[in-house]
Parts: C-alpha cells; sequence; structure tokens
C-alpha cells in the first residue's frame, strides 16, 4: 500500500477546467496499477441504433459523442492480472453513477446493491422499504452497486465486466 | 482513441463519496450538462493479504435536449365581441437544460371565418392564469421568452382585436408556436457546442417546436322590443273611450350568442291615460309597483321599469301593464 499513488489535485480538474470534461472524451488511460500486478481500466461507451440504407435498424457501440436522457450506456471495466502470482478473492465494486439506472436487460444474476452496498444480492432477491413502512421489491432503477467476484485470476489472465444503463 | 484523459486517482475510500454527483432533477431526464462519472474499485488477494485498487475514472457529459410543448388553457372557443379578445397558452421547456424559446402567432389558419389582429404577447408575470394589463409582462419583438429551466412551464396570452366586421356565430384559430431559441429540426438534429456548459444540443422528439391552436367565436347578442296594445271598454267592446282598459305588452327578445347584462326594459304611461296599480306583470307574473323590493316598478309619474338584470340568448321576455283612458 506504501506505493499508492494519490493525485487528489483531480477533483480540481472539474472544478477549474471543466472544458476538459469533455462528453466526447471517453477516459481510456489506465490507472497505474498500485501493486504491479493487478491493473484495472475504464471505459464508457454509448449504444446507439444505426438506420442503414435499407431502413433496417442494427445497434452499434459508440463514442458517447452525444448523449441525452434515455440513452443507452454501457460501463466497462477491462482487468488484467500482470503479476507472477495468481490473485484470488478479487471482487470488483462498481456504485452506479446516480444520473444512470441500470438497464433492465442486465444480467439476471448479476450481484446488486440497492442500498449503497451495504446488503448484496441478485436484484430479485432484493426489497426496498418505503418510507411509510412498506415492502416492495426492488427494481433496476433502485440499483446502488453492482458486483463481481472472480475466485482466482491466473498469472497473465485478463477479463472484462460490463454493465448496461440507461441515463434517467 | 481520441483521449483527453481525465485520471482522478484519490484515496481509496472516498471513492464512493466522490463518485456521488450533484442530485439533478430526474423529473424529466437528467438535467443538461450532468456529469456522468463511473469508477471501479477491486479488492483482492495477490498473496500478500488483500489490496484495494481502484479504475480510472470516466466521464461523460449529458447533452442538452430540445423539446417543447404548447397547449392551449381555454375551455373550447372563447366568446367574443369586437374588441380585444385574449387568449391562453402554456408553454412548457420538456427538454432537460435551460432554454429560451420563440414565439410566433399564427392568424390566418385554413378555415377561419375571419381574422384576428394580433396586438401582443404578454407572459403571466403574477402567475394568476389571467391577463392583467400592466401587471403582465408584454414581449416585445422578436417575442421571445425569457429562458425557462427545465421542466419549466409559463403561461402566455395572445391579445387580439376582433374586427367590427365579424357578425354572430363566426370562428376563427390563432395558432401560437413556439421554437427553441438554440434551433430546430429533425429529432436527432444536433447543434455543437450550444448546449449546456459548452456540450451539444440535440433536438428532441418535438423538433424543438410546438404548436397549440386557440378558438374564438363571435357571440353577438341583440335585443328586440316589440310593443303591443289591446283595449277593453267599458261596455265589453274595444273601443277607445274614457273608461277603456288597455293593456300594453312588450316583448323583449335577446337573440344570438351571447348574452346581455344589465337589462332593463321601461316604459312610460301616454298622456290621458292613467297607470292602473298593481297591474305589472313579467311573464305573467304580477310585480309590485314598489322600487327594490323585485325586479319591477311603475307610477303613474315615471313609468314602469323592469330590471331583467343578465339575459343569455336565446331568451324571450314578456312585460304587461294596465292604464285607463282618462
Amino acid at each position: 500500500m506504501n506505493t499508492l499513488i494519490k493525485m487528489v489535485a483531480s477533483v480540481s480538474i472539474l472544478a477549474f477546467a471543466p472544458t476538459q470534461v469533455l462528453a466526447q472524451e471517453d477516459t481510456l488511460t489506465e490507472a497505474p496499477s498500485p501493486n504491479g500486478s493487478v491493473k484495472l481500466s475504464g471505459d464508457v461507451m454509448a449504444v446507439k441504433v444505426i438506420a442503414d440504407d435499407t431502413g433496417a435498424e442494427r445497434t452499434e457501440l459508440v463514442k458517447p459523442d452525444l448523449i441525452v436522457p434515455g440513452d443507452r450506456l454501457v460501463f466497462g471495466t477491462d482487468y488484467a492480472n500482470e503479476g507472477a502470482e495468481a490473485v484470488t478473492d478479487f471482487v470488483v465494486t462498481n456504485p452506479l453513477p446516480s444520473a444512470v439506472r441500470l438497464a433492465s436487460d442486465a444480467d439476471a444474476g448479476l450481484t446488486v446493491s440497492v442500498d449503497d452496498g451495504a446488503s448484496w444480492g441478485m436484484l430479485s432477491s432484493l426489497s426496498i422499504t418505503e418510507d411509510d413502512g412498506s415492502v416492495r421489491s426492488a427494481t433496476h432503477a433502485d440499483v446502488t452497486h453492482v458486483r463481481w467476484t472472480i475466485a482466482s485470476i491466473a498469472p497473465g489472465a485478463s477479463g472484462r465486466l460490463e454493465y448496461p444503463a440507461i441515463i434517467r | 482513441m481520441n483521449t483527453h484523459t481525465i485520471i482522478r486517482h484519490l484515496a481509496i475510500g472516498s471513492a464512493v463519496a466522490l463518485c456521488a454527483i450533484a442530485s439533478p432533477a430526474f423529473a424529466d431526464g437528467v438535467d443538461a450538462g450532468t456529469l456522468i462519472e463511473n469508477t471501479a474499485t477491486a479488492t483482492f488477494d495477490a498473496g500478500d493479504g488483500p489490496q484495494t485498487i481502484e479504475s480510472n475514472t470516466v466521464v461523460v457529459r449529458v447533452d442538452e435536449l430540445l423539446d417543447v410543448t404548447v397547449t392551449s388553457l381555454d375551455a373550447g372557443a372563447i366568446g367574443a365581441t369586437p374588441g380585444e379578445a385574449v387568449l391562453t397558452f402554456e408553454v412548457t421547456n420538456t427538454g432537460n437544460g435551460p432554454e429560451a424559446f420563440t414565439l410566433t402567432p399564427n392568424t390566418a389558419v385554413a378555415g377561419n371565418d375571419f381574422e384576428v389582429l394580433v396586438e401582443s404577447i404578454a407572459v403571466d408575470t403574477n402567475g394568476n392564469g389571467v391577463y392583467d394589463p400592466g401587471v403582465d409582462e408584454i414581449l416585445t419583438a422578436p417575442q421571445a421568452l425569457e429562458p425557462l429551466a427545465a421542466d419549466e412551464a409559463v403561461t402566455v396570452f395572445v391579445i387580439v382585436t376582433v374586427p367590427d366586421s365579424v357578425t354572430d356565430g363566426q370562428q376563427t384559430n390563432v395558432e401560437l408556436i413556439a421554437e427553441a431559441a438554440t434551433g430546430t429540426g429533425a429529432p436527432g438534429d444536433t447543434f455543437a457546442g450550444q448546449g449546456v456548459d459548452g456540450g451539444d444540443a440535440i433536438v428532441g422528439t418535438t423538433g424543438a417546436s410546438a404548436t397549440a391552436t386557440g378558438a374564438i367565436q363571435v357571440g353577438l347578442t341583440s335585443v328586440d322590443l316589440t310593443k303591443s296594445a289591446s283595449i277593453v271598454d267599458p261596455f265589453g267592446g274595444e273601443s277607445a273611450v274614457p273608461g277603456s282598459i288597455v293593456t300594453f305588452t312588450i316583448v323583449a327578445e335577446v337573440s344570438g350568442s351571447g348574452s346581455v347584462s344589465d337589462l332593463v326594459v321601461a316604459d312610460i304611461i301616454p298622456d290621458g291615460t292613467t297607470y292602473v296599480t298593481g297591474s305589472l306583470a313579467l311573464d305573467g307574473n304580477p310585480l309590485t309597483d314598489a322600487a327594490g323590493d323585485d325586479a319591477g316598478e311603475a307610477s303613474d309619474a315615471d313609468g314602469i321599469a323592469v330590471d331583467l338584470g343578465s339575459v343569455s340568448a336565446p331568451a324571450t321576455q314578456s312585460i304587461s301593464f294596465n292604464v285607463t283612458i282618462d
């Protein structure tokens, strides 16, 4: 942990130079892996329906140049074990940005939380207690976090984790 | 890949808190300019105990959706007579960012029986839903609303003049067109860099333009009075001789499609005759001669008067009274 790089100044990027945060720029530069063994790299793509000359529609992953409420995004995280040792108990936790909701066609087996990470499970097993005390089943819009657990990553192995989201 | 990198390395543990963005209005889509930031965190064991690492943060900004609706707030056609008439509309910014809208009235709608003249467009400044001259702000040309926040609605009045040449029952429609000041077009058309915070603006499903129609129906009302007399002489005949009783009947006919207010029917007692006390009647029902206790009053000196008040057309009312020939 003593090699952890702390660049707290990054907060001020938003505050003082907002033009640097353009929607057109997906940010793929990797975070240096603190221990040199595992690397996490996040990215985001927009899902656009594109009609070809014949009028047939297909979906395509495009850079999120232009996104508005209702649009679909795919958040991805690439991981790679670049060390010489196997990595175990690998758990990736991803809080959902508050401006999006989990898409309803997300993997039903995905482990999610609807209470800011306090409890976890498949969405179908979770419930929400309303202010008036009534309890209802949790929906995709209630999801606050998603989580993936990988028991072991062999040296040199890598993979990708994704979740689809809709802009609220 | 076109990378303009934002790397945000922060002390682990504060990551969750930093992901929380200012809570935008979710009522009708997140606000334009909202930053969507996503960061994943991984914990694992590489043989020497649990470790935590964090991914880079990806940031996308929500662009501005240009959408607008206009609705007529009038319940059907408003009744009008030659002169001023006021049509009421509501303009709503259904986009997700602050946007100004230009307003254009159109009086030349196909099928109109006549055309009105637009005097002005006013904003319901005091929010009471009724046009208050001198209070509600009159928009000056080009008529543009101050920017409305996302989901904000404003009531707008179109003040028109109905020409003198109209006839009863004629109708006309007035359209109010609201267009996003940034621009209009087909859904999906974009205006690069013209959205909130330098983001793009994109035309939404409404085409960033909306039209509503208000209707005016001319309600002209006329009042016709028809007076007739019948005579009964003391001998059972119909001669006008001293002592004969003359019954005057005044039929007030209110025609057209509007209404009249403060309708008072009055008549004098002819020279050489004397009012028969207690003979005044409205639609066959007796009225007293005294003033103030009912709609009628009558006296030999001042004649008769019946206050019919407000009468909606069509209506017919009959007033009768008797005199004796001196």
